[in-house]
């Protein structure tokens, strides 16, 4: 062998000052590399992070609003923005799926829970009880609402009331509900709503621009309306803000609140 | 940029090893605490009302 030196000529490199070229495209690589993580380090946030967040604010504005029921001070017709007004309650989410809801629909009310759009029914209240909530991250309460059923139950407790909703029937159950789904027991007191209601269904996907989904009679602003009903919004598809996920229910039963009892309910699963 | 840090950091490498990982959590909750919450409704991701 009469060639005992380094395969290629100059490598390895020699001094670590060398090539200014190459120092400058390595600068820059090191660069797309760490602009890289900080988009997925972004994502970790997002989905991880502001869950931790909004975990401590949620578990604060129950506090207080316990607090504020077990003493009835802060009890006001008209709370201010931010204040907790209601738990609501899913228990096809699962026996532990609470979460406080509180006055307004702002960025950061929204960071706490869910938030009630202010100028709507409060719970229990002819109308419509609009709330919106967050379906990823900053605790995500609203995550799986499209896997809500019709008559799948929503609970809202007031500081005097039980108020319990239920999902009206979806679109295509409508026709033959009676015989049909209406006859299960979870269903009684759900049926597709006559008059000006008929176009209510249980599930639909809107615009952003769409606000008369929380008008009192969903769809016809100004109608005076004849019946109780909820409405949930979040963003659809997750991940995304191009649309609305929209769920409408009705009140089925509302109970004047007994210390230590919970309804029907809540105990025996949706 | 890496390289650059590592060789101004004082000390030996152990030294230079701990600085390192102080400069990362430093970064790290920059990102967190204040880059990221700034950032977020600024983007379209979660916007959950109508209107």
């Amino acid at each position: 062998m009469s060639h005992a030196q380094s395969p290629v000529r100059g490598w390895p490199p020699s001094g670590r000052r060398g090539n200014p070229v190459r120092t400058a495209i390595r600068g820059l690589g090191e660069l797309l590399v760490t602009a890289g993580l900080v988009v997925m380090l972004f994502v970790f946030y997002e989905v991880y992070v502001t869950n931790w967040f909004s975990a401590a604010k949620q578990r604060e504005a129950t506090a207080q609003l316990n607090d504020t029921w077990r003493n009835g001070r802060g009890l006001v017709d008209r709370p201010i923005k931010g204040a907790g007004i209601a738990k609501m309650y899913v228990p096809a989410f699962g026996p532990d799926f609470v979460f406080t809801v509180l006055q307004g629909t702002d960025q950061d009310v929204l960071a706490i829970g869910p938030g009630h759009y202010q100028g709507t029914a409060s719970p229990g209240q002819l109308g419509n009880f609009a709330v919106a909530g967050h379906r990823v991250g900053q605790g995500s309460p609203f995550n799986s609402l499209d896997l809500l059923s019709s008559c799948d139950a929503i609970v809202v407790e007031t500081s005097d009331h039980w108020y319990v909703y239920r999902v009206l029937p979806l679109q295509g159950e409508s026709a033959g509900w009676a015989a049909g789904k209406g006859t299960q027991p979870q269903c009684r007191g759900v049926e597709p709503l006559p008059g000006r209601y008929a176009n209510v269904a249980g599930k639909t996907i809107v615009l952003p621009t769409q606000v008369d989904v929380i008008a009192p009679v969903p769809g016809q602003p100004g109608r005076a309306p004849t019946n109780r009903l909820i409405t949930l919004t979040t963003c659809h598809p997750q991940f995304s803000a191009q649309q609305r996920l929209i769920v409408h229910g009705v009140l089925v039963a509302s109970y004047r609140k007994v210390e230590g009892q919970r309804p029907v309910e809540l105990t025996a699963g949706a | 940029m890496y390289s650059w840090i590592w060789r101004h950091l004082p000390g030996p490498r152990a030294v230079k090893l701990v600085q390192a990982l102080v400069l990362v959590a430093a970064v790290l909750a920059l990102l967190m605490l204040v880059v990221f919450p700034w950032v977020e409704p600024r983007l379209p991701f979660n916007a959950v009302t109508t209107g």
